[in-house]
């Protein structure tokens, strides 16, 4: 796009992406540096000294891949009934799930709230579990079915004229086609799931239950003016995060894209 | 459920059934398009009604109760009282007031890094993934995980009064979270600092769209970067623009995370969003029936929102 043709430009616009670039690196710096400030290591031993940080990991997966699976099996079923399927008022479904996407969590507050507490689900995990879930598979299945309308219909009729029921077309000859939009509906609520604060904020009250955003707090109260701990336990969480990333780049850039442009 | 449990039984294994060109001379047995799709949806449907449409029910009937939210606790129906406080409520309008300007800041600036970072992407950079690393690494880490670093950067003495400091500009530093507008920079900060990565890589790929010939004959006629950006490349990639402007709207209206962490939605609801105030509400006031009737006023919002701003996007498509 920009084009250079001296070494002048050329090194003018290499300045001009380290200018830009810095302020996001600078954060991460802090987190990192702060995080061994004073003694160092023992920062992070004092952080893992607490006992706390397996659970809150061990939670926080417990949520993350039971919000996938559920989600991904509900908006496969979903996207492929909408795509491909007659169903008698599919528009006004269609639209009663989009109705939800913009949904903001806090609207959920009270109601969850409320209904956790009557049903004796606070402090579970699927109190968080299930609305995280609700509040994705109408993104999710708005991107699925666009995929799957996208597959020739004709594969499908072959398919049935050979005698296959309508599982087995969904199963042998959909479902293998669908990698590339399953790839981004788990790393899209992966992301949504783990990153997750305010309806584990309300929902999981005891520590055993709670899960790694709400690490820092954790450590915040602890150790009121022991800012090296807070950030050790912050570099603890961002790290699996970014490690995820970047062994999985392609994936993340492709499915956090994909997801907003629907 | 029962489907899916059928689904999952069935044997994946076995090899594909191999797609058979229709040649019409077979008899065509019920086609797909023939059957009932609605098994197929319920899961989803039940779940989305179950939660988020109960969910939007309750909230209404709560919002004309006066009630501290615990089950045991008598409520009293109130009518409409509660949107009568709402709307004589000034930290209410000044939430809104912040989600504003906080929408149109945010946006403007990620728009504008996004895009020249994009295009500086496309310019054949050295290391130019290890910029796309750095600037995509923000979207991917937890609000909440980050919160406590912002704070202590922008702290009183933080490492950005301490850098200001060092290169002699210590008129400039300040505690920038005890002030309310300079607390509303740091919320926009820190959100744009999360946010741009996204930006980035959606105009990155809008503009591998972008034909290098038309690109081509706009430099033999003589026109320079920034006039090919904004005479081209900018005009060509509005679709992902008006994308991100609904993304972003959306997006201001659920700011909790950022100003609940790193503000407290402080100081004086300087930096209060309308999802910061409804939790205030609940959870520290235990004034439920007023929490709900700004969560429904968020809600009308963002339905709002997003229908008008999908009606624009559809007209510019259009034109």
């Amino acid at each position: 796009m920009f084009e250079a043709r001296t070494t002048r430009d050329r090194i003018g616009l290499h300045v001009l992406a380290v200018v830009l670039a810095l302020p996001f690196l600078a954060p991460l710096v802090v987190m990192v540096s702060g995080s061994f400030a004073g003694r160092g290591w023992s920062n992070y031993e004092k952080v893992f000294a607490t006992g706390v940080v397996g659970t809150y990991f061990r939670n926080s997966l417990i949520i993350a891949v039971s919000t996938i699976a559920l989600v991904y099996v509900v908006t496969m079923l979903a996207a492929f009934g909408f795509a491909k399927l007659r169903i008698a008022g599919k528009e006004v479904w269609f639209w009663l799930l989009l109705a939800a996407l913009t949904m903001p969590e806090a609207v959920l507050l009270t109601p969850l709230f409320v209904t956790a507490s009557t049903f004796d689900l606070y402090n579970e995990h699927i109190a968080v579990i299930l609305p995280l879930a609700a509040l994705q598979v109408p993104f999710t299945v708005l991107l699925a079915r666009s995929f799957f309308q996208g597959i020739p219909s004709e594969l499908m009729e072959a398919g049935r004229v050979d005698g296959a029921s309508i599982l087995q077309v969904f199963w042998r000859i959909v479902m293998p086609l669908t990698r590339p939009i399953a790839a981004a509906i788990v790393v899209l609520t992966l992301i949504s799931a783990w990153n997750a604060y305010l309806l584990p904020l309300l929902m999981l009250n005891d520590p055993d239950r709670q899960v790694v955003t709400l690490l820092p707090s954790f450590f915040t109260s602890q150790y009121t003016n022991d800012q090296t701990g807070v950030l050790a336990a912050a570099v603890i969480t961002a790290v699996p995060q970014i490690i995820a990333y970047l062994s999985l780049q392609k994936y993340f850039e492709r499915g956090l894209a994909a997801g907003a442009l629907k | 459920m029962s489907t899916t449990a059928a689904a999952r039984q069935t044997p994946g294994r076995s090899a594909p059934v191999p797609g058979r060109a229709d040649d019409g001379a077979v008899t065509r047995r019920r086609g797909v398009r023939q059957a009932s799709g609605l098994p197929w949806i319920l899961p989803a449907v039940v779940l989305v009604i179950g939660l988020v449409y109960f969910s939007i029910g309750y909230t209404g009937y709560v919002s004309t109760l006066d009630w501290n939210g615990f089950i045991l606790s008598p409520s009293e129906p109130v009518g409409g009282a509660n949107y009568t406080e709402m709307v004589g409520d000034p930290v209410f309008w000044r939430s809104l007031w912040h989600t504003a300007y906080f929408f149109v800041i945010t946006f403007t600036v990620q728009t504008v890094l996004g895009f020249v970072f994009a295009a500086l992407m496309h310019s054949k950079l050295r290391f130019g993934t290890l910029f796309k690393v750095v600037v995509f690494v923000p979207t991917v880490l937890a609000p909440a995980i980050m919160a406590p670093v912002f704070r202590q950067i922008f702290d009183a003495d933080g490492q950005l009064n301490r850098l200001l400091d060092a290169v002699g500009l210590d008129a400039v530093s300040r505690p920038w979270l005890a002030d309310a507008t300079t607390a509303m920079g740091v919320v926009m900060v820190v959100t744009v600092w999360q946010w741009t990565g996204l930006t980035f890589i959606l105009f990155f790929a809008a503009m591998s769209q972008v034909d290098p010939e038309v690109m081509e004959a706009a430099r033999i006629d003589g026109a320079g970067n920034i006039r090919a950006l904004r005479s081209i490349v900018w005009p060509m990639v509005r679709g992902t623009t008006a994308a991100l402007a609904l993304l972003g709207l959306i997006g201001a209206l659920k700011t909790f995370d950022v100003p609940y962490l790193v503000t407290k939605g402080g100081p004086n609801h300087g930096t209060e969003f309308l999802g910061t105030y409804i939790y205030q509400v609940m959870v520290a006031e235990k004034h439920f029936g007023y929490a709900a009737a700004i969560s429904v006023a968020l809600l009308v919002l963002a339905i709002t929102g997003g229908v008008l701003m999908s009606i624009r996007n559809r007209r510019a498509e259009r034109s």
